[in-house]
């Protein structure tokens, strides 16, 4: 059976059509990826003036398998007052590029963020308690920094206050990012949105 | 051709009394007619050629001739794809005469035959959804309608995602052809639909084995044919109007046909469909399924000319969807999805809304098809050319500044070219050979800041198939073979955002033999073993990344388990997918009573699927990791659905899907196979007019055959005293129990009245009658909220 001239003409016409418009470009574009955090720093600056504790959590490959390093522990010195400021960067990103730092994608979307902290009983003498991860209306110091607030008020927390108890302690101090869009309110706690970063460090005070 | 314009003339004229009615008599010949599974045949066309009268039947298959004057007369009963059947009947026949006919082989010579039900083979297991049947899927999505049929039903992501599932395997398992064309999305995620229109068919084919051998590779599971009716070739204007509205999710779906031909030009006919929907939230019986809602616009046209030796058809479709995923299911880790498993109503449940926010998905598809077909004598030439565009957009719950950017953003075009020859032999034996070529290219849209899920790939692949049809004594013999290539040249970023590239070819063989015979006049069997391959998926080999409503990350099987780095496929102990399955089927067929009963068994060498490998930490928290694996898995089953016509007013119909399916090299249960389903309904039905009313029982057990639970509280606490998670196995686990078997009561009711040269369908149907609250183990959505309460839908449709 000879295949009809027109038959092969027209399949052979189709083929060229699929070939040349296939072969386009193909290239992919590197995204930037201003969600991901790929170190986290918890820098503890004593009020009173002294060298500040730093500590951060690394998680270099993202969302590899490999597990994140948490530095530490913490080591506060007894009835002292600290503040705590928290900084967020994405190291797949150029420093100084936009989306390496994301502690400022946080701040400018303050209305819809909120810091939450848990701890050992008895680790501060203010804030008191266990902290507000467990029940949104427990004290946390959102004061000591023009990101405590957001614009509106409302608790965020890139930076707070701590004051150590006078006695030893030592318990895991953990902070939880909470991303609320359209759900922040003043009661809004943290079974609320959407969890953007979720640490735990050991604290002591020594 | 000459039977099609025929129906296509009587579906003008009838019912009108010209046709029906002997001058003088009184009498009255009714009956109905059936397809052999006992589904009713609808616009069947009936003949009593010594007065000269026809009509056709209703969509539940009656037909009646009216004022005929006593005696016996010979009947001649048609349908499109069907063997014509003669059947004596008599004016004193007091019982209510049924007429089951048989699917015709596929003959060559009648095109008509091909147009229908072209894609079955004579010993394939297979069920269709037409007529009737389908009409009462109006409204409903592809996946949920085909769900009437055994052996098939969905994997859901919320009341309205669903994937077909045949005889437990899905997504790549399962080739979906629309209008002859292999339909390319992005079907490798759980929660991506089908992008079809089910408003497109006049009949929906489910090939339950894999020997559909002419297209092409990944029909491990089966095959869903979406077919068209064939269009007009004569002049004159017909088409249809169909609306349905639902009072869960407060919806409205509007669906309108317009078709014709063009005078003193016979052969040449038209087409032009469209369908709208909107939907809004949905209701479980306690509280509202928060975004949830669905937007859908599809259009198509086809156009097209047939003589006997020639024929050319175009045909365009434009599909498009904007779907809402549940509020309360978007999670980011382990925290919050204890919390979301927990909470009950959802998290974000709020009022009825028709707002569609994220997370939600934007869906367009595209088919550009053009064929035709040149008859020669001793043979028929088939060529076809489609293009298909896919565009899916999925937005997540992110940032603010990102809220409105898709996290993940693809475009996948993709070119398929096939000939094929038919031609028959002596001693009535059918040769059909042919090529088919594919070239696809899979983009990601830039700015989706996020590092792809899956990368960018072009697809080249193809393959030549023979299929061979013979009768050998009363057996009727089916033979197919074929060999395929796939290569794939992949681009990507992994997971550090450094650039990757690959080269991969696969390549294999395909293999089908079916065997059929009648015994006696009521019965047949039918006997089907085929091997069949898949090549992997791009997504299972590269996939990187988390999903939003399962807070688990997923790997791919080319990723390096401690390293995430990309391999070379050569480094890795890769094998294709390779399936046997065997498929045999028992018919029955009386007049008063039919069954088919089928009994499979599906052996999956190489099973790609998400094996659970542990828990990573990444700085949103703790998070269990999948990572795609090969294992081999076994599919044994039974469907069984009958039709007892107990009185001229009563039909009894139960089904029955029975499935086991385990992973027999680890010695394990896969997840989300569908449980043991039972299904029965009464349908009453007038004998005076065409009313019917039809309540409805289904029965879905309990998933006892699912993987062992580890909840997310346990894993917490493994992670906080330092042990291992998943008992250092990686046996497949679930964060939940099975859900509870249940059992849902559904009515409905409906009537056809003619009205000039038209018809008006109408139909009332309450589904979940008693607002029972329930979860389905294969509906993603279980781990947050129940399932959808009653809802009420009216549809009324106009032929004319």
């Amino acid at each position: 059976m000879m295949v009809p001239k027109k038959i092969t003409n027209t399949l052979l016409g189709i083929l060229l059509i699929a070939l040349i418009t296939g072969c386009s470009k193909n290239d992919p574009v590197k995204e930037d990826t201003p969600e991901l955090v790929t170190k986290a720093t918890l820098t503890f600056s004593s009020v009173g003036g002294g060298a500040s504790i730093v500590v951060s959590a690394t998680d270099p490959d993202g969302d590899g398998v490999q597990d994140i390093v948490v530095d530490g522990p913490i080591n506060l010195m007894a009835n002292t007052t600290y503040g705590l400021t928290i900084e967020l960067i994405n190291g797949l990103v150029a420093v100084g590029q936009p989306g390496y730092s994301i502690t400022s994608e946080v701040e400018e979307e303050g209305t819809e963020h909120q810091f939450f902290f848990s701890w050992a009983n008895s680790t501060f003498a203010n804030p008191e308690g266990d902290g507000n991860l467990d029940n949104g209306s427990d004290p946390v110091n959102y004061q000591g920094g023009t990101n405590s607030l957001d614009t509106n008020g409302l608790n965020l927390g890139l930076t707070t206050i701590w004051t150590t108890t006078s006695t030893l302690a030592s318990g895991n101090f953990r902070i939880v990012l909470k991303h609320q869009p359209g759900a922040k309110t003043a009661t809004s706690d943290a079974s609320v949105g959407e969890t953007d970063l979720d640490l735990t460090f050991i604290l002591n005070v020594q | 051709m000459r039977i099609r314009t025929c129906i296509f003339w009587l579906l003008l004229l009838s019912p009108g009394e010209l046709l029906l009615a002997q001058e003088g008599c009184t009498q009255r010949l009714t009956g109905r007619v059936l397809s052999e599974a006992g589904s009713p045949l609808f616009n069947a066309e009936i003949l009593i050629q010594s007065l000269a009268m026809g009509t056709v039947t209703d969509s539940l298959g009656n037909f009646a001739f009216n004022k005929v004057c006593a005696g016996t007369y010979v009947l001649e009963f048609r349908y499109v794809g069907y063997k014509t059947r003669m059947e004596k009947i008599s004016t004193s026949e007091r019982k209510l005469f049924i007429v089951a006919m048989t699917v015709e082989s596929q003959a060559l010579q009648e095109v008509v035959v091909q147009e229908k039900l072209d894609k079955v083979e004579r010993t394939t297991n297979y069920a269709v959804l037409d007529g009737a049947k389908l009409n009462e899927t109006a409204g409903k999505t592809l996946g949920e309608s085909l769900t009437a049929l055994p052996g098939v039903s969905t994997i859901q992501a919320g009341p309205g995602i669903f994937k077909p599932v045949i005889h437990g395997v899905h997504s790549q398992r399962v080739l979906i052809l629309n209008h002859g064309i292999r339909q390319e999305g992005q079907q490798w995620g759980a929660e991506h639909a089908p992008e079809i229109d089910p408003f497109i068919a006049s009949n929906i084919v489910v090939i339950k084995d894999a020997s559909a051998i002419k297209y092409g590779t990944d029909a491990l599971g089966g095959v869903i044919v979406v077919n068209p009716p064939p269009l007009p070739e004569k002049a004159g204007l017909g088409g249809s109007i169909n609306s349905v509205i639902q009072s869960n999710g407060r919806s409205g779906t509007i669906s309108g046909v317009l078709e014709g031909g063009i005078k003193n030009l016979d052969g040449f006919g038209w087409r032009l469909q469209g369908t709208g929907k909107r939907m809004g939230d949905f209701h479980a019986p306690d509280y509202s399924l928060t975004n949830t809602g669905i937007k859908e616009f599809d259009f198509s046209a086809a156009a097209g000319y047939h003589s006997e030796k020639l024929g050319a058809e175009i045909f365009f479709s434009h599909f498009q969807t904007e779907l809402g995923i549940l509020r309360g299911s978007a999670v980011n880790n382990l925290d919050d999805l204890v919390i979301a498993m927990e909470q009950e109503p959802p998290i974000g449940t709020t009022d009825f809304s028709y707002t569609i926010n994220p997370p939600r998905q934007e869906v367009s598809h595209n088919l550009l098809k053009l064929n035709s077909h040149w008859a020669q004598a001793n043979g028929e030439w088939h060529l076809q050319y489609g293009f298909q565009s896919n565009f899916r957009k999925e937005f997540d719950i992110r940032k603010s500044s990102l809220s409105n950017i898709p996290a993940i953003d693809l475009e996948l075009r993709t070119h398929t070219v096939e000939l094929e020859y038919e031609t028959a032999g002596s001693k009535g034996r059918q040769f059909c050979f042919g090529l088919n070529g594919m070239y696809q290219d899979n983009r990601n849209v830039p700015g989706t800041q996020r590092i792809p899920f899956i990368p960018n790939y072009t697809t080249v692949s193809g393959g030549p198939f023979a299929v061979a049809k013979l009768t050998v004594q009363k057996w009727v013999i089916d033979l197919g073979a074929r060999y395929d290539f796939r290569n794939y040249s992949v681009i990507g970023y992994d997971y550090k955002n450094a650039l990757y590239t690959s080269d991969l070819a696969f390549h294999n063989v395909s293999a089908s033999a079916g065997a059929s015979r009648a015994i006696g006049k009521q019965q047949t069997i039918k006997l089907n073993v085929s091997s069949a391959w898949r090549p992997p998926h791009v997504a299972e080999l590269y996939s990187l990344g988390t999903h939003q409503s399962a807070a688990s990350v997923e790997y791919g099987l080319l990723l390096n388990d401690s390293t995430n780095e990309v391999m070379n496929i050569n480094d890795v102990p890769f094998n294709v997918e390779q399936a046997v399955k065997t498929v045999a089927t028992y018919q029955f067929a009386a007049n008063r009573f039919q069954l088919e009963a089928t009994a499979y068994s599906n052996m999956i060498f190489n099973y790609i699927y998400l094996q659970p490998r542990g828990v990573t930490q990444t700085v949103r928290g703790v998070y269990p990791y999948f990572r795609y694996t090969q294992t081999d898995a076994l599919f044994l089953g039974m469907d069984i659905s009958a039709a007892w016509t107990i009185s001229p007013r009563f039909i009894l119909s139960p089904k029955v899907s029975l499935l086991r399916a385990a992973d027999v090299r680890n010695d394990d249960y896969l997840v989300f196979i569908p449980s043991n389903r039972f299904e029965i309904a009464v349908r009453y039905q007038a004998v005076k007019n065409n009313f019917y009313v039809e309540p409805r029982l289904k029965y879905v057990a309990r998933q006892y055959r699912a993987p062992r639970v580890i909840t997310v509280r346990q894993i917490q606490d493994a992670v906080d005293n330092g042990t291992d998670p998943l008992g250092g196995s990686t046996d497949n686990f679930d964060f939940m129990a099975a859900p509870d078997g249940y059992v849902l009561a559904g009515v409905a009711a409906g009537i056809s009245v003619p009205s000039g040269s038209g018809r008006f369908d109408f139909r009332l149907a309450l589904e979940n009658a008693l607002n029972t609250s329930y979860r389905e183990y294969t509906n993603r959505l279980r781990y947050y909220a129940d399932d959808m309460g009653a809802n009420v839908s009216f549809s009324l449709k106009y032929t004319f």
